[in-house]
């Protein structure tokens, strides 16, 4: 796949077809990097592997509020509109739209539905799943438009609970549901692609940010006020996001660019990384705020196991799973499950969010890395 | 009186430099070979997909490089190399090798086709004359496997010249496995083919970018299926077949489908007829 290259001012949000998405530029300079760093903190240890010009102590974290007032949640309502407008040409009785974790397809598609009085459909309970219950597939029933914002709630890795899903595309795809959107996780598209049969729906996804747009996007986050500091990176020491009055020369610093190409250019884990890595200084005698080296999140060991692989490899193709779904998908007891679970929680590369553990977005990278290299199936963005 | 100085000439003068620079190279040698086979072998036991088995592909290759280098050293310095003394020295060789170390050193020259040859190299799954099992080391003389049971099984090369060598992943990362179905010959065929892919491509093992099949064969006593399929890493195959069949039989009993069960007579010529193959 090519790298995308960007031509003067892109525009923010662009919904593009699956197969005209690109990484961003240096993306597999970033991967020989995320190597490269692995293989040094292994053989040098870790404080060697990791010069920094600002030390982290010398900093600290933001409060609360000030953080979410200079990193407010991503909007997802533009992408919403951008899918509005690409689905406008579009005449296929179902249209999946794809973005990997943390990528906000559940919330642009629920927008879309807002926007567009679609009714949403709700995802089968466990129970439902675990006996293959196709009730849930009544809602699309004749209703002029639907949309299911999130597939990879209405699946789960095992013969019964790929039953009701398999029917549910069946149907949908062959048009006697009428007319819907489908968001999904790009794992789950990349499994349901396999298992089911999926090829023919028209597939759009978000197109990757360039450091460049990563520089607008981060300047404008909190621009009500018209008051967003210089943000510094503790790796280089340089600038990475000018202050206001310099916004017109707005250009994409390199850091921006390994920190897009770090992320594979998806904003929504570019997100994560602003929101937990911004710092202020100790000492409070400046404004100015510092972006922890990008690069230095929680990362996996070369030697991890196949049952913490596997582990992480189910959340990603159900796009996050509660303890005792886990345990259902799993070769092993739910006691092996829960311990190796656990253990990644430990080390960070897991989190909770809505009662479901999945990947920490500052982990995504590593993990989707060490399952591509291990032969693993992984999504195609 | 002649032939004293004919057999003096073959070798060179020996001083006490010439031995110790054979010394040295023979010593280099084996330092080097002991350092590159850990090395290459801690390294590859340490990767995985297809860089370990390229990795663990160099080991044999390196030591058979460090020995010709070490040789091609050591024998001008021992030997004239000349026509005559070489016709001399591997007639001499040929005797000796032809009346008292016959397999022995066949069971080298092997070696050095497999390392030239592969067909097996570390990290492969082979079957040689009913030992199946991982290539371990690769050797000189032997190949060394371990079996599922962790027996360490040391197979002298020269099986390569009249034997067949089964590999399973031929160094790549594919590895067929097969989990067998056995049942009662009253069921419905197609919803037990279906329901067995389903089986298959809802296993976390399952590598997908090989193809899933599922084999029906027909028997006296009932039906006997297969399911043909690839794990992720050819290391997880028993876990693989494992799963395939736990899940299987599980989905199969939901649907009350039946195992076959062979009737006494039948049990009777298959006990027979496994005592007379021993």
């Amino acid at each position: 796949m090519g790298e995308y290259s960007s031509t003067g001012v892109s525009p923010l949000w662009e919904v593009v077809a699956l197969d005209q998405f690109c990484p961003p530029e240096k993306t597999q300079a970033s991967q020989w990097r995320r190597r490269w760093r692995s293989a040094s903190k292994w053989l040098i240890g870790k404080k060697t592997s990791e010069q920094q010009v600002k030390e982290e102590h010398e900093l600290r974290s933001l409060p609360e509020i000030r953080l979410a007032h200079l990193v407010p949640p991503v909007d997802w309502a533009p992408a919403a509109s951008m899918l509005a407008q690409a689905l406008d040409a579009q005449d296929a009785p179902v249209t999946f739209f794809i973005t990997p974790p943390h990528g906000g397809h559940a919330s642009v598609v629920t927008h879309w539905a807002k926007q567009h009085n679609a009714v949403c459909v709700e995802p089968p309970t466990l129970s439902e799943l675990a006996k293959g219950d196709t009730q849930w597939i009544a809602h699309c029933v004749h209703q002029k438009s639907w949309a299911v914002p999130a597939l990879e709630r209405h699946f789960l890795r095992h013969t019964q609970g790929i039953q009701s899903i398999r029917e549910f595309l069946e149907r949908a795809l062959s048009g006697r549901l009428g007319h819907g959107v489908i968001g999904c996780d790009s794992w789950t598209y990349a499994y349901l692609q396999q298992v089911i049969g999926i090829d023919g729906a028209p597939v759009f996804t978000l197109q990757s940010m360039q450091g460049e747009q990563l520089t607008r996007y981060f300047s404008n986050i909190s621009a009500s006020d018209g008051q967003y500091p210089s943000v510094y990176s503790t790796r280089t020491g340089k600038q990475i996001l000018p202050a206001l009055e310099t916004k017109r020369h707005q250009a994409a610093h390199k850091e921006l660019q390994r920190l897009a190409a770090h992320c594979r250019g998806h904003l929504g884990i570019a997100w994560h990384y602003w929101h937990e890595r911004l710092r202020e200084p100790s000492s409070g005698e400046t404004q100015a705020l510092w972006l922890v080296d990008a690069l230095a999140d929680a990362e996996l060991p070369a030697d991890t196991g196949d049952i913490a692989t596997l582990v992480l490899h189910a959340l990603l193709i159900h796009g996050g799973l509660d303890d005792q779904s886990l345990g259902e998908v799993l070769p092993f007891s739910h006691h092996e499950a829960l311990n190796a679970r656990l253990a990644l929680q430990r080390k960070g590369i897991v989190s909770s969010w809505e009662g479901r553990w999945q990947i920490a977005p500052l982990s995504y990278a590593s993990v989707r890395q060490l399952l591509e290299s291990r032969n693993y199936l992984v999504d195609s963005l | 009186m002649d032939d004293q100085k004919k057999y003096a000439r073959l070798f060179n003068d020996i001083d006490s430099q010439a031995l110790i620079t054979v010394g040295l190279v023979l010593l280099s040698a084996i330092v080097l070979i002991i350092v590159s086979q850990r090395g290459l072998n801690w390294l590859a036991s340490r990767l995985h997909g297809q860089v370990r088995f390229r990795i663990f592909a160099l080991v044999p290759l390196t030591r058979l490089f460090v020995l010709i280098t070490a040789l091609a050293i050591v024998t001008p310095i021992i030997i004239e190399p000349s026509l005559r003394n070489m016709v001399t020295l591997l007639g001499a060789l040929g005797l000796a090798i032809g009346f008292a170390m016959k397999d022995y050193v066949s069971s080298l020259i092997a070696g050095v086709v497999s390392a030239i040859e592969l067909p097996y190299r570390p990290g492969d799954w082979v079957n040689i004359e009913g030992t199946y099992g991982e290539v371990k080391h690769v050797g000189l003389r032997t190949v060394e496997i371990q079996t599922p049971d962790d027996d360490l099984v040391a197979v002298p090369h020269l099986k390569l010249w009249d034997h067949a060598i089964y590999n399973a992943n031929n160094g790549g990362t594919s590895l067929q496995c097969v989990a067998s179905f056995y049942l009662h010959p009253e069921h419905e065929a197609g919803w037990v083919r279906k329901a067995l892919r389903d089986v298959a491509l809802t296993s976390a093992y399952l590598k997908f970018d090989q193809p899933i099949i599922v084999v029906a064969e027909e028997k006296p006593w009932g039906t006997h299926y297969r399911i043909r399929a690839y794990p992720v890493d050819p290391r997880q195959q028993f876990l693989f077949i494992t799963d395939l069949t736990v899940r299987g039989k599980t989905v199969l009993s939901a649907a009350g489908v039946r195992s076959a069960l062979l009737p006494p007579d039948a049990t009777l010529d298959a006990r027979n007829a496994a005592q007379s193959t021993y």
